[in-house]
C-alpha cells in the first residue's frame, strides 16, 4: 500500500512520471506547467530520481530531445502547456507519426490572443489530430493513476503511440488534495520495464536509415496503419483500466464514466476538470426531480465513439460543456465530434455549451443552468443555439 | 505477433544508390607515367571515385564517378585530363 | 598517420550513388567526416543539399552504411541531445553522435536548438558545411549568405541588387557557448580538415564539438565544378575563412597570412558576385579584414598567456 499525500496536480504528476522510472525527462518552463519541471529536477538533483535531466532552451527542444533518447530506445517524459505545446508542434507531430512512445503532461490553458495565462482546453484540442492519444483528467489521484498506465499504454505492442494526459491548469495543476500513491514495487510490478517492448531505433549494432524519404502510396501505409492502432488502443485502453483496477483498486471506466446515468433522461458530456461541478448538478437536479446524468469523456483520441453512442441510447436531450471553441462550426469541438458518433443524432434535443475561457469558472450554477435548459427542451428534439457559460449573458433558447 | 512493417517508417532493406556515372560529359583519365602518388586527387574527390591499390597506386574508378573535374583541375603534376565521353571532342 | 593514410584505410560510409551536384563541397566533407568517424556512428541529417541528395534513403532502403536520421530543419542539436545522453546512459559512449547540417538548420532556424545544445555541453560533433544559402531548395539566402550574393531572394534587381546585409559569422559565436571544441575548416585543407574532425570527434566525448566547414556550391553560386577547391582555397587566402580552432588550451590561428590577397581574387570568376557594386566589395573587404584581425587577437591572447 502506498501512502496518502496532499500534493498539487504538478507535483502528482511529477511524482507519477518518477515512479515510471523514466530514463530521461527534458521540459521548458511554462505556466500553469513549471512546477511539473520543476519538482523533476528537484527529486534529480537530489538523487532520489536516476533520469538524465535535460534542460532545454525550448519546448521546441523538449520535444526534441526525448524525440532522440526515444529513438535510442528510451522512456522519457515532458510536461507543457498552451503556447509551449503550440511551439512544440513540429515536432510533436513527428513523435507520433515516428510511433514513439512516451507520455507528456499538459496542464491546459487557453491560447493566446487575447493575451491570458489561465485554464481552458484550447491548447491541447487544438493539437487533437497530431496523432497523440489524448487522455483528460479530473482529480489529482486521476493524474497519478493516468500517467502509470499512459505509459503500459504508449509502449503496448499493438498501440505504439504517445499519450498526453491532460488536466486543467491552475484548477487541477495548482490545487492540492489527497492523494493515494502507489509504492515503487507496486508500479514496478505493473509497468513493463520499457526494454520490454521497445529497443533502439537508431543503433550502429544494427544500422539502418530512421526516415528516409517515403513516396505517397508507401505514406499512405504508415498513416493507414496509424489509424489502426489508434482504433486498437480503444481496446488497449479498457484491457489497462481493467488492468490497473485489479493492482490498485481504482478503476475509472476507461474511455468514458458514467455518473447516474442508467435511469438519465438528460445528459451532460464533460471533459476535465469541469466534470466536478456537474456532478454535484446532476445530484442537485436529481433532488428536484430532473433526472439528469453526466458522461465524463476521458479519452479524446482516440475518440470513444461507440461507448458514447451505447452511453447515450435512450436518453432524451444532452449537452456537451466544451472549455474551448470550434471556430468553423460556431459550437465546442468536442459537441462537432459527437454529433459525428450518433448516428441517430437527430433523435436528441441537443446543444453546445462553451465556458470557462482563459480561466473563467464553470460553475454548479453554470452546470444547473444547463440542466435546466435540457429540462425545458427535452420533448422537442432537434438542435438548439450555442449556450455561453457567462455571467451576463441569457441562455439563447 | 503485431508485425511492426509499416509502423516506424525505416529504410533497412538495402543500399538506395544513383547510377551517377551517366551524368558524366567528359571522364578523367590518368597518365601513371606523370602521376608521382601523391594522392591529393583522393582527399579531393567528392565522390570517392579515386581508389588505391597497394602496388598499382592511384587510380580512377569510373562506376560513380560524376565528371567533375576536381581531380584534374587540383593535380600539381598536371598528370589528369578531361576526356569527352563517347568520342574526340 | 598521413591524412592520406587514414583516408586509405577509412571505408566510405554514405551510399556511393548519391545525387548531389558535380564538385559539391558538402558532399565532398560529408564524406570525409563520416570516413573518419567510421562505422560506430549515428548521423543526423536535417533537410538540405545532403539529405536531399539521398543519403538517408529512399522508401525501404537506407544512403549509409550507419545509423542515419533526417531531424528537423530546427531540431537536429536536440534530437542528438536526447540520443547522446541515452547512449552514455547505457555505457555507450565510444558511439560517435554526429551532425552534418547545412548554414540553413545551423545557423538560422536550427540555431536556437544548436546554441542550446553548445551551452549545455552536449556531446556530440556538430559539422555546419556552409555553403552561403538554401542551395538544396533553389539557392535563397541565408543569414550566412555573403553580402551582395545574388541568390533566388536576394536577385539582382534595379534598386536592391544582390543581398543587401553583411555575412553572419557563425563560428565565432558558436566559439562563445563554451565548447569543448570550435574551428573553421575547408575542403581545399584537407589535412587540416581531417585532423579537426579527428580533433572534434575525441572532444565529443566530454562535450560539445563544433566544426564550420565553408563548403563551395559549384551550381548555386555559379563557377565550373572543377574549381570547388579552387575557390575555398581563396577564401583563405583572402582571410573571407581563417583557419582557427579553439580548444581546452585556447585559441589557435591555423592559417597565419601574412599576405592575404584582396577579396576581389577571392569573388572572381563567381557568378553570384558577378555584379558586385565597389560599395559591396569593400564592405566584403572590410568583413575579412575584421574576422582574420578579431581571430589574430583571440589567438595572441592565448600565446601570451
Amino acid at each position: 500500500m502506498g501512502s496518502i499525500r496532499v500534493l498539487t496536480g504538478n507535483y502528482a504528476a511529477a511524482e507519477a512520471a518518477a515512479l515510471c522510472r523514466p530514463d530521461l525527462i527534458s521540459a521548458y518552463p511554462i505556466t500553469p506547467q513549471s512546477s511539473v519541471v520543476e519538482h523533476l529536477s528537484e527529486l534529480v538533483h537530489n538523487g532520489e530520481l536516476d533520469a538524465e535531466l535535460v534542460q532545454v532552451e525550448s519546448e521546441h527542444s523538449a520535444m526534441s530531445v526525448v524525440q532522440g533518447a526515444a529513438a535510442g530506445g528510451a522512456r522519457t517524459f515532458t510536461a507543457t502547456s498552451a503556447q509551449g505545446l503550440a511551439l512544440m508542434y513540429e515536432p510533436y507531430f513527428r513523435m507520433s507519426t515516428l510511433r514513439l512512445p512516451m507520455v507528456m503532461a499538459i496542464a491546459t490553458r487557453e491560447m493566446t490572443s487575447p493575451e491570458t495565462i489561465w485554464s481552458g482546453q484550447q491548447d491541447a484540442i487544438s493539437v487533437r489530430d497530431a496523432g497523440w492519444i489524448q487522455m483528460f483528467c479530473d482529480s489529482n489521484q486521476e493524474i497519478v493513476d493516468m500517467i502509470i498506465q499512459g505509459y503500459m499504454l504508449s509502449e503496448h505492442p499493438q498501440v505504439c503511440l504517445p499519450v498526453n494526459i491532460c488536466y486543467d491548469g491552475f484548477y487541477s495543476s495548482h490545487l492540492t488534495c489527497g492523494v493515494d500513491m502507489p509504492t515503487q514495487e507496486e508500479v514496478d510490478a505493473f509497468l513493463p520495464p520499457r526494454s520490454a517492448n521497445h529497443s533502439a531505433l537508431l543503433d550502429p549494432r544494427s544500422p539502418l536509415a530512421l526516415d528516409p524519404m517515403t513516396p505517397g502510396e508507401l505514406l499512405m501505409n504508415y498513416r493507414r496503419n496509424h489509424l489502426a492502432a489508434m482504433q486498437r488502443a480503444l481496446e488497449v485502453i479498457e484491457e489497462t483500466d481493467r488492468k490497473f483496477a485489479a493492482a490498485f483498486g481504482r478503476s475509472y471506466g476507461g474511455l468514458i464514466e458514467e455518473y447516474r446515468c442508467d435511469d438519465a433522461e438528460l445528459v451532460l458530456i464533460t471533459l476535465g476538470g469541469m466534470t466536478g461541478a456537474g456532478k454535484d448538478a446532476v445530484d442537485e437536479s436529481r433532488e428536484r426531480g430532473i433526472r439528469a446524468g453526466l458522461i465524463k469523456l476521458r479519452f479524446y483520441r482516440p475518440f470513444p465513439a461507440a461507448r458514447l453512442a451505447s452511453a447515450l441510447r435512450g436518453k432524451r436531450a444532452f449537452c456537451v460543456v466544451d472549455r474551448s471553441v470550434c471556430f468553423g462550426w460556431n459550437c465546442g469541438p468536442m459537441y462537432v465530434e459527437l454529433r459525428s458518433a450518433l448516428e441517430n443524432c437527430g433523435s436528441y434535443a441537443r446543444f453546445s455549451a462553451i465556458g470557462g475561457l482563459g480561466g473563467a469558472d464553470i460553475s454548479v450554477a453554470d452546470m444547473a443552468r444547463v440542466i435546466d435548459r435540457l429540462n425545458d427542451i427535452k420533448d422537442r428534439p432537434g438542435e438548439y443555439g450555442t449556450l455561453w457559460l457567462m455571467k451576463d449573458q441569457e441562455a439563447e433558447v | 505477433m503485431y508485425d511492426r512493417h509499416f509502423v516506424t517508417p525505416v529504410g533497412n532493406r538495402g543500399m538506395y544508390v544513383l547510377d551517377t556515372s551517366s551524368w558524366r560529359t567528359h571522364r578523367p583519365v590518368m597518365d601513371k607515367a606523370t602521376c608521382v602518388n601523391c594522392g591529393i586527387c583522393m582527399g579531393y574527390c567528392p565522390v570517392n571515385s579515386v581508389r588505391w591499390s597497394e602496388g598499382g597506386g592511384y587510380y580512377i574508378s569510373y562506376d560513380y564517378c560524376k565528371g567533375c573535374g576536381i581531380c584534374a583541375a587540383e593535380c600539381p603534376r598536371g598528370a589528369i585530363s578531361m576526356e569527352r565521353e563517347g568520342g574526340e571532342e | 598517420m598521413n591524412y592520406l593514410d587514414i583516408l586509405k584505410n577509412s571505408p566510405d560510409m554514405v551510399s556511393p550513388g548519391i545525387s548531389a551536384c558535380q564538385g559539391c563541397g558538402g558532399e565532398l566533407v560529408l564524406r570525409r567526416v563520416l570516413q573518419v568517424a567510421g562505422e560506430n556512428t549515428i548521423v543526423a541529417v536535417p533537410p538540405g543539399c545532403m539529405a536531399g541528395s539521398g543519403v538517408v534513403g529512399w522508401s525501404h532502403d537506407s544512403g549509409m552504411k550507419i545509423p542515419v536520421h533526417i531531424p528537423l530543419l530546427d531540431n537536429t542539436a536536440s534530437f542528438l541531445s536526447g540520443l547522446s545522453h541515452i547512449y552514455r546512459r547505457s555505457g555507450r559512449e565510444d558511439v560517435n553522435i554526429v551532425a552534418i547540417a547545412g548554414d540553413g538548420a545551423s545557423a538560422d532556424c536550427g540555431f536556437q536548438s544548436l546554441s542550446g545544445a553548445a551551452e549545455r555541453g552536449e556531446h556530440m560533433l556538430y559539422v555546419c558545411y556552409d555553403n552561403e544559402g538554401y542551395m538544396n531548395t533553389g539557392y535563397q539566402r541565408s543569414s550566412t549568405t555573403t553580402e551582395g550574393s545574388r541568390t533566388s531572394t536576394t536577385p539582382l534587381g534595379r534598386r536592391f541588387s544582390g543581398k543587401q546585409q553583411p555575412q553572419k559569422y557563425v563560428p565565432l559565436i558558436m566559439s562563445m557557448h563554451g565548447a569543448a571544441y570550435c574551428a573553421t575548416a575547408t575542403p581545399a585543407n584537407m589535412p587540416d580538415l581531417i585532423r579537426k574532425i579527428q580533433k572534434g570527434l575525441a572532444a565529443s566525448k566530454t562535450g560539445f564539438a563544433y566544426l564550420h566547414v565553408f563548403s563551395p556550391c559549384p551550381t548555386g553560386w555559379s563557377f565550373a565544378p572543377d574549381r570547388t577547391i579552387e575557390v575555398a582555397r581563396r577564401a583563405v587566402k583572402s582571410n573571407m575563412f581563417p583557419l582557427w580552432e579553439r580548444d581546452g588550451d585556447g585559441w589557435t590561428l591555423n592559417y597565419v597570412n601574412e599576405r592575404p590577397i584582396p577579396v576581389s581574387e577571392f569573388v572572381e570568376g563567381i557568378g553570384k558576385f558577378s555584379k558586385l557594386s565597389e560599395r559591396q566589395l569593400a564592405s566584403i573587404q572590410r568583413a575579412a579584414d575584421e574576422r582574420y584581425a578579431a581571430v589574430s587577437a583571440l589567438a595572441s591572447i592565448q600565446n601570451r598567456a
